[in-house]
């Protein structure tokens, strides 16, 4: 390529936009979090001020739910990511080495199921789970979590078990390996990258997830975004410094994670999308 | 290795995760059609009214102000996202510095949840000290009404959606972008074509199949879009802003008619089926030939 200075200059501006938007409106936030309500208020803006922890302070002082959520959060995403990466191992492996027509019905049907939009099935859900007493408990949410995503979870697996050589099942097999062995002493282990693939889809959607949190959970199991959301909605009296606190607690370990897991999750997406 | 392999081990592998999508998604779905077709509320039994509740939601001014609320809503940001994450896509390939953070950042919103966005883009939108309102007052250009103006609101929501998902899009592009083998761009080359006829003669057409693919996701997910407008306007002011998801959730909680909204949840699921039909039909083939040769 020719070093063409204007070329040059056009790239470096594409960059500059791209990394602003992505970036300004979260560390806007992030920032914000730190300024006393005079700084946050300012017109112009102010980018150069004394950091305080009132905030949080007040954060802590007047919506200990908020804490109390970010920990049902903690529990439901480990619960619906162990739930779910297990399920999809298990199945992908499946659809990976065997082959049969009850299996093409049933991974049509996989995909054919995503196209059903969760709210859809909120309605009878609602009442079944009303009736089994499961209303605002962490299982609900761990199941439903799970279930919306096993299906792109089974898809990832089946790719990356696909990559495994066949050789290495049947050569355990002659050993006189069981299938089970094959999957849990073999399979598994091998397939490790797509495990962390399909655990990086589940734990952001389940960290972050808005709508299933506002139907069916109330007081107990209430989750992080779901009081963030109240604090929102907090008629016309919206304290914005201490909704950007619990935004940025809120965000920041999954955002450092999905940094710190961005190969697993280019990965995971093109795997899922490319494949089926 | 094509030989029929035992039915039974394979169904024990795949009977959990197709007990849950079965139970929690499929027979659910399947009884939200039989609601449609009944009246009820809470507590009573349901009857049997035939296609009365379609009659009426069709009749509905609000359902046709969320159906076109939610068309023109997809259609911006579907679009917009395609463009935006193929030309993201094409400057990454293209090679950029530091390469490993810029994608980090790039990537970043993907981790925002829909809650947070929303208090990040209230706020910079912000009528008296917005971010984004100063910078456009700087410029000349009115403030965002967001809150009182029902389509100032929709580009809101529009703009916030984009945000979010643009991650996505962009990683499909970007991967089948690098999928692209360099020895076709080098030929090009040899044979003379300047950038812009290897872009239109290499890159485009054999980006389309992920560019169609990258769309239907999103035009599917986009579809649903329910949390955004909910956080962002709440559907108001009186109902101006409203999509199919926001109106189907009050016509059940809070207006109390099940069958309308078991109704409305029918003709999303049938959008969303005739939206993917072409996929499905390749997926059913395709899925054929690779399970049963």
């Amino acid at each position: 390529m020719r070093r063409n200075p204007l070329r040059i200059a056009l790239k470096t501006l594409a960059i500059l936009v791209v990394l602003a938007w992505s970036l300004v409106p979260i560390a806007m936030i992030v920032l914000s979090s730190f300024k006393a309500d005079r700084d946050i208020f300012a017109v112009p803006p102010r980018f150069t001020f004394t950091p305080t922890l009132v905030n949080y302070v007040a954060l802590w002082d007047r919506w200990g739910d908020f804490f109390k959520g970010l920990l049902n959060s903690l529990i439901i995403t480990a619960g619906a990511t162990i739930v779910a990466v297990l399920a999809s191992a298990i199945a992908g492996y499946a659809y990976s080495r065997f082959r049969h027509k009850v299996l093409a019905g049933s991974a049509f049907f996989l995909i054919f199921i995503r196209l059903i939009p969760p709210i859809v099935v909120t309605l009878p859900l609602f009442p079944i789970v009303n009736w089994l007493g499961l209303n605002d408990t962490h299982l609900v949410l761990i199941i439903l979590y799970a279930t919306f995503f096993v299906s792109l979870g089974t898809l990832v697996m089946r790719t990356f078990i696909d990559q495994i050589p066949k050789e290495i099942d049947e050569a355990a097999h002659l050993d006189g390996a069981s299938r089970l062995q094959v999957l849990f002493k073999l399979i598994l282990p091998l397939s490790a990258q797509g495990m962390v693939a399909v655990a990086v889809f589940v734990i952001v959607y389940a960290w972050n997830e808005f709508l299933f949190a506002f139907i069916f959970t109330t007081t107990r199991a209430k989750t992080a975004p779901l009081v963030i959301s109240e604090m929102i909605g907090a008629v016309e009296g919206v304290e914005w410094g201490v909704l950007f606190a619990a935004s940025t607690i809120q965000l920041l370990p999954i955002l450092l994670f999905v940094v710190l897991a961005q190969k697993h999750l280019v990965a995971g997406l093109t795997a899922g999308s490319t494949k089926g | 290795m094509q030989q029929r392999s035992p039915l039974l081990p394979a169904l024990g592998f795949i009977s959990p995760v197709q007990l849950f999508v079965g139970l929690v998604i499929f027979v659910p779905a399947l009884y939200v059609f039989w609601l449609s077709l009944t009246q009820s509320s809470f507590g009573q039994a349901p009857v049997f009214v035939g296609l009365a509740n379609y009659a009426r939601v069709l009749a509905d001014p609000y359902f046709w102000k969320a159906l076109v609320n939610t068309v023109i809503v997809v259609l911006i940001v579907v679009h917009v996202e395609l463009l935006l994450g193929l030309g993201m896509a094409l400057l990454f390939a293209s090679g950029v510095p530091f390469r490993p953070l810029l994608l980090a950042a790039v990537l970043a919103p993907y981790a925002v949840s829909e809650v947070s966005a929303v208090v990040m883009w209230r706020f910079l939108f912000d009528p008296d000290v917005g971010l984004a309102t100063q910078a456009l007052a700087a410029l000349g250009l009115p403030p965002l009404e967001w809150a009182v103006v029902p389509s100032h609101g929709l580009v809101l929501v529009s703009l916030l959606s984009i945000w979010l998902h643009l991650p996505f899009t962009f990683v499909i592009l970007y991967a089948a972008r690098l999928a692209i083998p360099n020895e076709l761009y080098e030929a090009a080359q040899v044979d003379g074509a300047g950038g812009f006829a290897q872009f239109r003669r290499i890159t485009l057409p054999l980006l389309v199949p992920a560019m169609l693919i990258a769309m239907l996701f999103r035009y599917i997910f986009a579809f649903r879009l329910f949390s955004e407008v909910w956080l962002m306007t709440g559907g108001g002011p009186a109902r101006q802003t409203e999509v199919l998801a926001v109106y189907l959730y009050l016509e059940a909680f809070r207006y109390n008619a099940f069958g309308d909204a078991a109704a409305t949840g029918w003709l999303l699921v049938i959008a969303s089926l005739i939206l993917a039909l072409w996929y499905l039909r390749r997926l059913y083939r395709e899925m054929f030939a690779t399970y049963a040769p």
